[in-house]
């Protein structure tokens, strides 16, 4: 299965929300649509689910119009919520036959879900008496309870301490491997960089980077170095690198234990180097340096991971 | 359809495995049938007029002697013939005084109910410790004032009064052969169903109005709504009701009729006006009441749908509960004069027809074309408002805030469109 999304436009009253939204995801592989708060990814997975229409683009699948009710989709929406005064086991049966299962499969799925997400002793409790915790699990069952082909998480890890976010992420590690076509948003850039293959980053209603996220690092950190010195602080380092070798490379950013140096246009490492090894600094970590997806989110979008 | 029975099944398994629904139903009927099965138990001959004797006997009975109303008169005039007073007031004694003196104290003493002083010819004075409204003494002492008077001036004329009498009151043979309705027997029962859609339709229609607006308050309505069709989910939610409050309305007036039947004779008939509703009343009451409760309920649940707090639901259904309150109070008013021209065109609308063709059919001349014609406008009308009311559940799903007007509501729905 191929999932495109071309050129998607939504308005709201006046205000132009999404300005042409495009992407790309296959079966097995997981989009990861990343954002600020407000940028437009909840609106564009609403675009996808059918809540929302858009004013103008398409969705596409395998090249024909994409129509979710025709498909078995398991939804995580951003807005969680289930019937807090029914049994879990009761909603998620419920769900499962809502999504076209039999009543014993779904009962069979629900059990082998909760199970999965060490939630089964709670199927026969009432919702509300449930932990947000397990909640939040019993949500995610119930996304996965109609065994899914195409699955739509919408910031699946808010609200999940590290246990809990570690089984999400085992889950999710399977789908994929199991040929499932997952898109899921997020503004935690850790968990995106675990099991994404493509990233699509969104701005302001538009998609500013998108593409494999082996590629974009590979691109992004092509120029990049990193340098550290026994007998210089960073700081004093920061100096001499600017003062000494400004016409080479330019300070793009730093870490705890080093710098990070991007090479001028026409410069190559070796040229570098050479200075390097002319001065009297005593290097301590010197290499290439391989962007991680929050450098690469913060250099685009200009904001720390939240 | 499926996926409606999914829905239908889900929201029924909410009514009928609740306690509260279940054990208030099982209440309700119990308390109705205990009501009516009370004459076999208890005495209560001077209620129904019927003393149970063994339990399947009913016999007119009359007060013990000592519980006779004690009156007491003065005779000035000369007219008064104490045994004809007797015979006019039921159960009393009369005792005649000295003089006036001797009235108003036995009267001050509560020793007689009332006094009458006897002034003249067509002249007396009533005396009576405290006046209660349903007094009727000087009613019926004007009545005996009229005999005596007759029986003074027959007897002075030298007339027969009992030739005068029988030649005025001359008894009329009647048979009563009512060809078509007979609205005198059928108004209370009328009435009380009127009531009964009235109540179904307002504490139903809010319990279907709080459902939806909870699945916005819990937020699970957009995982319902990307998992099946609005048409699924806002059908089988008031059809969910509507069998819910037919099933507990059904349990208890069935009970309530069944126990009356059986205990007919105890009552002495006296409960037939509002409860020996005939076959064919039940049935037009079944079709056009729940055709009403239908038509309403999916309005309730749209009005559901424009807001997302409980609280303000109140708000959201005001204007509906106009409509209603309005066709009620008509409804009610022309159940005096069911075959005027307001209730006949009243009778065809879907806000009304569901009290208003149930009455004509009850209680008037109705042709089938009408019942069938109107019958059709409302279920037409059901279908409609449920497909309107789906629309307006589906474009507030994500509508969280401030309540939405209906009409701002219908303008976005044009708009969508």
């Amino acid at each position: 299965m191929r999932l495109e999304v071309k050129n998607i436009r939504k308005t709201f009253g006046e205000t132009e929300v999404l300005h042409g939204i495009n992407f790309t995801v296959e079966s097995g592989r997981a989009l990861g649509l990343l954002g600020r708060n407000g940028a437009g990814k909840t609106t564009t997975i609403r675009i996808l689910m059918d809540v929302f229409h858009a004013n103008s683009g398409e969705i596409l699948l395998d090249g024909k119009r994409f129509v979710p009710s025709r498909h078995q989709i398991g939804y995580l929406p951003e807005e969680r919520g289930l019937y807090p005064k029914r049994t879990v086991l009761d909603q998620m049966i419920y769900l499962a036959c809502l999504r076209g299962m039999k009543s014993k499969e779904a009962k069979e799925s629900a059990l082998k879900w909760l199970k999965r997400l060490e939630v089964d002793e709670y199927a026969a409790r009432k919702l509300e008496t449930l932990s947000k915790g397990n909640q939040q699990k019993v949500q995610l069952a119930a996304t996965l309870v109609c065994n899914p082909e195409i699955v739509i998480l919408d910031e699946p890890f808010s609200g999940l301490d590290p246990v809990n976010s570690q089984i999400l992420k085992d889950v999710v590690s399977e789908l994929i491997s199991e040929n499932h076509l997952v898109i899921f948003s997020s503004h935690q850039m850790s968990y995106v960089e675990e099991f994404c293959d493509h990233i699509a980053v969104i701005d302001h209603g538009q998609v500013v980077m998108a593409g494999e996220l082996k590629e974009i690092k590979k691109e992004y950190g092509k120029n990049r170095l990193m340098l550290a010195a026994e007998n210089y602080a960073l700081d004093k380092l920061a100096e001499k690198t600017e003062r000494e070798w400004g016409s080479y490379v330019g300070i793009s950013g730093r870490k705890k234990e080093f710098l990070i140096l991007e090479l001028k246009d026409g410069v190559n490492r070796r040229a570098f180097m050479e200075q390097l090894v002319k001065s009297d600094v005593e290097v301590e970590k010197f290499g290439g340096y391989e962007p991680s997806l929050n450098d690469i989110f913060v250099s685009k979008v200009g904001e720390e991971e939240v | 359809m499926k996926r409606f029975v999914i829905v239908l099944r889900y929201e029924l398994k909410e009514y009928f495995s609740s306690k509260v629904f279940m054990v208030l139903t099982a209440m309700l009927a119990v308390l109705g049938a205990m009501l009516l099965f009370l004459p076999r138990f208890v005495d209560m001959s001077d209620f129904t007029g019927v003393q149970i004797v063994g339990g399947d006997s009913g016999e007119e009975t009359s007060k013990e002697e000592g519980e006779q109303t004690a009156y007491i008169y003065l005779d000035q005039a000369g007219v008064v013939q104490p045994e004809i007073l007797g015979q006019m007031f039921p159960e009393s004694s009369w005792s005649e005084a000295a003089d006036e003196a001797e009235v108003r104290a036995a009267v001050e003493a509560q020793e007689a109910e009332a006094g009458f002083v006897v002034t003249g010819a067509a002249a007396y004075e009533y005396y009576v410790y405290n006046k209660s409204m349903t007094d009727r003494n000087t009613a019926v002492f004007d009545e005996a004032m009229k005999l005596f008077y007759r029986m003074d001036y027959c007897g002075n004329a030298g007339w027969d009064l009992e030739e005068i009498a029988a030649m005025y009151d001359v008894p009329i043979a009647v048979t009563e052969n009512v060809l078509n309705k007979d609205s005198e027997s059928n108004y209370w029962y009328c009435y009380m169903l009127v009531i009964i859609v009235f109540m179904l339709i307002v504490y139903y229609g809010q319990m279907i109005a709080v459902s939806v607006t909870n699945e916005k308050s819990n937020r699970a309505i957009e995982v319902l709504v990307t998992s099946t069709s609005p048409n699924s989910l806002l059908f089988g939610k008031v059809i969910a009701g509507a069998i819910g409050g037919v099933f507990q309305m059904g349990v208890v007036l069935g009970a309530i009729l069944i126990s009356y039947q059986v205990n007919r004779e105890q009552w002495g008939g006296m409960l037939d006006m509002f409860l020996h509703i005939p076959a064919e009343v039940l049935l037009a009451f079944a079709f056009f009441g729940l055709g009403g409760y239908l038509f309403y309920a999916f309005l309730y649940g749209a009005m559901g749908a424009l807001v997302s707090k409980t609280e303000d639901i109140s708000k959201s259904v005001s204007g509906l509960m106009v409509v209603i309150m309005v066709v009620y109070f008509f409804s009610l008013v022309q159940l005096t004069n069911v075959d005027g021209q307001i209730i006949r065109i009243l009778s065809f609308l879907p806000v009304s027809s569901y009290s208003t063709m149930f009455a004509r059919i009850a209680m008037g001349t109705v042709a089938p074309w009408e019942i069938v014609v109107s019958f059709l406008l409302l279920a037409a009308s059901i279908v409609g408002t449920g497909m309107l009311g789906a629309k307006i559940y589906r474009m507030g799903t994500l509508r969280y805030g401030n309540p939405i007007k209906i009409t701002s509501a219908l303008k976005d729905l044009k708009k969508s469109e």
